[in-house]
């Protein structure tokens, strides 16, 4: 156990609305967190990027509601609000002061539930051109900014729901059509197949009943949901991919099919990642940054996905000059010395210590705790792991992560995506 | 069907913000502690009030080097000890610098609070910065640099410093140095500019969590008694506003041949907390023109051009004075319109602003209050901002205070009082404002001169 466990109450409506309820009165104010199981995942060829541009419609009017009016009266209350869509899930949420929470539900619901009434060409046109300009800012126009989507259509293959990113492509988002959006609604966004959770201060009782006032009539829908593919194997054989780019300095993505998400073999391959590249005294940081000053900077990183596969990654920012393909063979070095030998116990108290303060950290606000509960209650169907996760990750054994690291981090299942340095480049050809 | 109508809103209830219990420390500094029950995970914030001007011209960025060196070797640990060291205890360790003045901030969970004190005590007085050390910071520096160059955001913070600020002062170079001085820099001149201003007197110490149980003073007093005072009086360059350039009223346009987007910066000179009329309108201006989706500008820009992800304006205060910014990116084919718009909105303030716009600002920025300063970091982070700026959270409060008795009139009056400063007249568009665009120059070149908003340069970066 860890220390502190939030208090978790849940129930579900007749309609297979999920409600979760964590009571805690520090603050007057509520987090209202909707995941609705929707996201990129579940996309059709030529379609990609329309759950996110779906999410952006859901701001632009509903039965009750005019276009912008849920962003205005909402704060105009002192709320907090967005929403964000990714591979597996969709999330609706806003921390609101006490008294607004019955106007956060009503909101909620007249857009999860009578959405389509709203929904105009105009509007459509609309977010269409303000997403491709989030596309622009967050991915085109950015140094290194298409990096990931490389990453995924690199270690997943063709077909695979997570080959393809959330933002989509231009073309799709271009095809996307009012039918389309309807059609989406009426497949994905249901009571049944949403979960609520509300974080802060309330009781269980009054979130409970006020779930039900406002989300209880709302009918559920006709899920059509295939079952969850079966696990991806490791790569076998490296797979790598280069880009010649007007970056700053080469850049390498050195990453790995993992086991799916919240499962103990997960957990100890985060752990490998963290003592290889995540920590700030991680191994990469020691060989590569520290002794052969190959790189000015590393990461580590895991993605927990749900649908037969994860993504770790080890990233290196090559030092300008040195060279990027001697950087990659030390980590595969490291990363051969690491499956040999396993870690240290100081390396894993290290990992436990700071997945501990960090992720206490994330669930010091209400509005993270929420979403932290949504994600576990709709992916994994226990909200109660939020007060376990650290419990988790402490059963991992030194043996359990140098088993992990020998099964899915092995030198020759990486999928490399390399952005190289225009300049250079020319200089070597 | 929803039949049930949409609900009425309870008025919230009365919130002030934390309060402090201050404890002089003998080595003249100050330590604020703030009991946030509930928050399990401690925040220690260290604020300095060490002036960049206060940088060797030659060596500028070297505050940055060194507040990036202090963990990296001790006098009892190598970098990579005491990187172990932190990493073992769960503490989390930041530390730099900006125009306010050096902060470190560390998270712990409450378990660790004494050894984490042990440890930031052997940052601030046993650091070495080893030569090795020193030198890869000065190359990861160096790397950081050319990256900010490549990113159009940064890149339009750096030209906007460049053309706003005099040449002579150092906010109109950037923050961490320049290739040039950031190349310069050496152990020696570190641990020297370490020595001199690293130093206890005037420094602030905040801890902000569940503080049940614990004696803070007792521990903290412990820790931090071999720190030494330092110089009791520091140079007052840091409250000092700085010289605006005599022509930094024009457009720049940094060249990116082919961008699929120009990224704007615009601004002009703004209050600071001080200012006559209060502090409290400056935020609701901020919100009603950029804040929010249904904000002017993205009214127009985003919601109904679709020519922008969001653009967002804010007040930035400085310790004396301080600037309204205006920042985003937009779809490259219109740039020329958009700044026709954007200068159009951020004029607008001239004719006035609603009740309703007044109504939703105050509504905002007083209600989310609760929320916004909750956790231990949040609570830390505004302590050490204040303390930085020569105030206390006192002033978080009354401020809080002062806003919801904002009304329509005095936001015009603190609208007008910012716009005579910075010398906009709605009768010369463009007037006032310094305006940098990271975009295709041969593309929108012609259209941007034919705004008549004054003179337009050109910078090519290679």
């Amino acid at each position: 156990m860890t220390r502190n466990a939030y208090p978790l109450a849940r129930t579900t409506l007749e309609n297979g609305l999920r409600v979760v309820v964590s009571e805690d009165h520090a603050v007057p104010n509520i987090a209202v967190n909707l995941w609705v199981g929707v996201g990129s995942r579940h996309e059709s060829p030529g379609r990609t990027g329309l759950a996110h541009l779906f999410e952006h419609l859901m701001f632009q009017g509903s039965r009750n509601v005019a276009s912008g009016e849920h962003f205005s009266l909402l704060m105009d209350q002192g709320a907090r609000l967005n929403a964000t869509t990714w591979f597996d899930r969709t999330n609706y949420f806003e921390t609101v002061p006490t008294g607004a929470l019955e106007l956060a539900l009503w909101l909620e619901a007249d857009r999860h539930g009578h959405l389509l009434d709203a929904v105009t060409q105009q509007n459509l046109d609309n977010q269409r051109d303000v997403v491709k300009e989030e596309k622009r800012q967050r991915y085109d126009n950015q140094p290194y900014g298409t990096a990931l989507i490389d990453v995924y259509a690199t270690a997943f293959p063709e077909g695979h729901p997570y080959h393809h990113p959330t933002i989509g492509s231009m073309e799709d988002l271009d095809a996307a059509t009012l039918e389309d959006v309807h059609a989406f609604f009426r497949a994905h966004y249901g009571p049944n197949n949403t979960v609520l959770t509300l974080a802060g201060d309330l009781t269980p009782e009054h979130g409970f009943a006020m779930a039900e006032r406002y989300f209880g009539d709302l009918p559920p829908i006709e899920l059509h949901q295939r079952p969850l593919l079966p696990q991806l194997p490791p790569l076998h054989g490296a797979v790598r991919l280069d880009r010649v780019k007007d970056v700053p300095n080469d850049r390498v993505y050195v990453t790995f099919r993992l086991p799916v998400d919240a499962t103990p073999e997960y957990h100890a391959c985060a752990i490998a990642v963290d003592v290889l590249g995540g920590l700030a005294s991680s191994r990469l940081m020691r060989r590569l940054v520290r002794r052969d000053e190959t790189a000015t900077s590393v990461g580590g990183w895991t993605m927990g996905l749900v649908d037969g596969v994860g993504l770790g990654a080890l990233t290196i920012d090559v030092t300008p000059g040195a060279d990027a393909e001697a950087a990659e063979a030390a980590l595969c070095e490291e990363l051969a010395r690491f499956i040999e030998e396993g870690p240290d116990a100081a390396e894993m108290e290290s990992v436990v210590a700071d997945t501990e303060r960090a992720w206490l950290s994330s669930l010091a606000s209400l509005d993270e705790r929420a979403d932290h509960i949504s994600q576990y209650t709709l992916l994994h169907d226990d909200p109660d792991y939020i007060n376990h996760f650290v419990d988790h990750v402490r059963a991992v054994t030194p043996d359990d992560v140098r088993a992990a690291a020998a099964r899915w981090l092995q030198p020759e299942s990486r999928a490399v995506v390399r952005f190289l340095a225009q300049s250079d480049a020319e200089a070597a050809a | 069907m929803t039949t049930i109508a949409r609900p009425e809103v309870a008025a919230p209830e009365p919130w002030v913000f934390p309060e402090a219990t201050a404890t002089a420390l003998p080595n003249g500094a100050t330590l604020l502690t703030y009991d946030v029950p509930g928050q399990y995970v401690l925040s220690i914030r260290v604020g300095l009030p060490i002036s960049l001007a206060d940088e060797p011209r030659d060596l500028e960025g070297i505050a940055t080097v060194m507040a990036r060196t202090l963990d990296e070797g001790t006098e009892h640990h190598s970098a990579e000890e005491f990187a172990r060291l932190l990493e073992r205890k769960g503490v989390s360790f930041g530390a730099g610098i900006g125009d306010a003045g050096l902060t470190m901030d560390l998270d712990v969970v409450k378990g660790n609070l004494e050894p984490a004190l042990d440890l930031l005590r052997q940052i601030l007085t046993e650091p070495v910065f080893p030569e090795q050390e020193v030198a890869r910071q000065v190359r990861t520096r160096l790397a950081e640099i050319e990256q900010e160059r490549a990113v159009a955001a940064h890149r339009a913070v750096i030209e906007f410093v460049r053309t706003f600020y005099a040449e002579d002062e150092r906010s109109a170079r950037p923050i961490g140095g320049t290739r040039e001085t950031v190349s310069a820099i050496t152990r020696e001149a570190v641990v020297a500019f370490h020595a001199e201003h690293v130093v206890a007197s005037g420094a602030t110490v905040v801890i902000a969590g569940d503080l049940s149980d614990l004696d803070v003073p007792d521990l903290v007093g412990r820790a931090l008694a071999g720190w030494d005072a330092g110089a009791v009086e520091r140079p007052s360059a840091i409250e000092r506003a700085a010289t605006l350039a005599q022509d930094r009223c024009r457009i720049v346009v940094v060249d990116r041949p082919g961008a699929v987007q120009t990224e704007f910066v615009i601004g002009a000179p703004g209050p600071d907390r001080s200012v006559a009329g209060g502090w409290a309108p400056y935020p609701v201006i901020g919100f009603v023109v950029g804040g929010s989706p249904n904000a002017r500008i993205d009214a127009v820009l985003r919601e109904d051009k679709g020519y922008t992800y969001g653009i967002r304006s804010s007040f930035r205060p400085r310790r004396s004075g301080g600037l309204f910014l205006t920042a985003g990116s937009v779809r490259a084919d219109a740039t020329v319109e958009s700044l026709r718009l954007l200068v159009e909105l951020l004029t607008s303030g001239r004719e006035g602003f609603s009740q309703k716009e007044v109504r939703s600002g105050v509504d905002f920025i007083a209600k989310t209050a609760p929320g916004r300063y909750a956790t231990a970091d949040q609570v830390a982070d505004e302590a050490v901002i204040m303390a930085l700026d020569g105030r206390t959270t006192q002033f978080t409060t009354d401020n809080l205070h002062d806003l919801v008795t904002v009304d329509a009139a005095r936001v015009d009056a603190a609208f007008a009082r910012f716009a005579d400063g910075a010398g906009i007249d709605p009768e010369r568009p463009g007037s006032g404002w310094t305006i940098v665009l990271v975009g295709d120059a041969a593309e929108h070149m012609a259209g941007i001169q034919g705004l008549g908003f004054g003179s337009v340069t050109v910078v090519h970066d290679r």
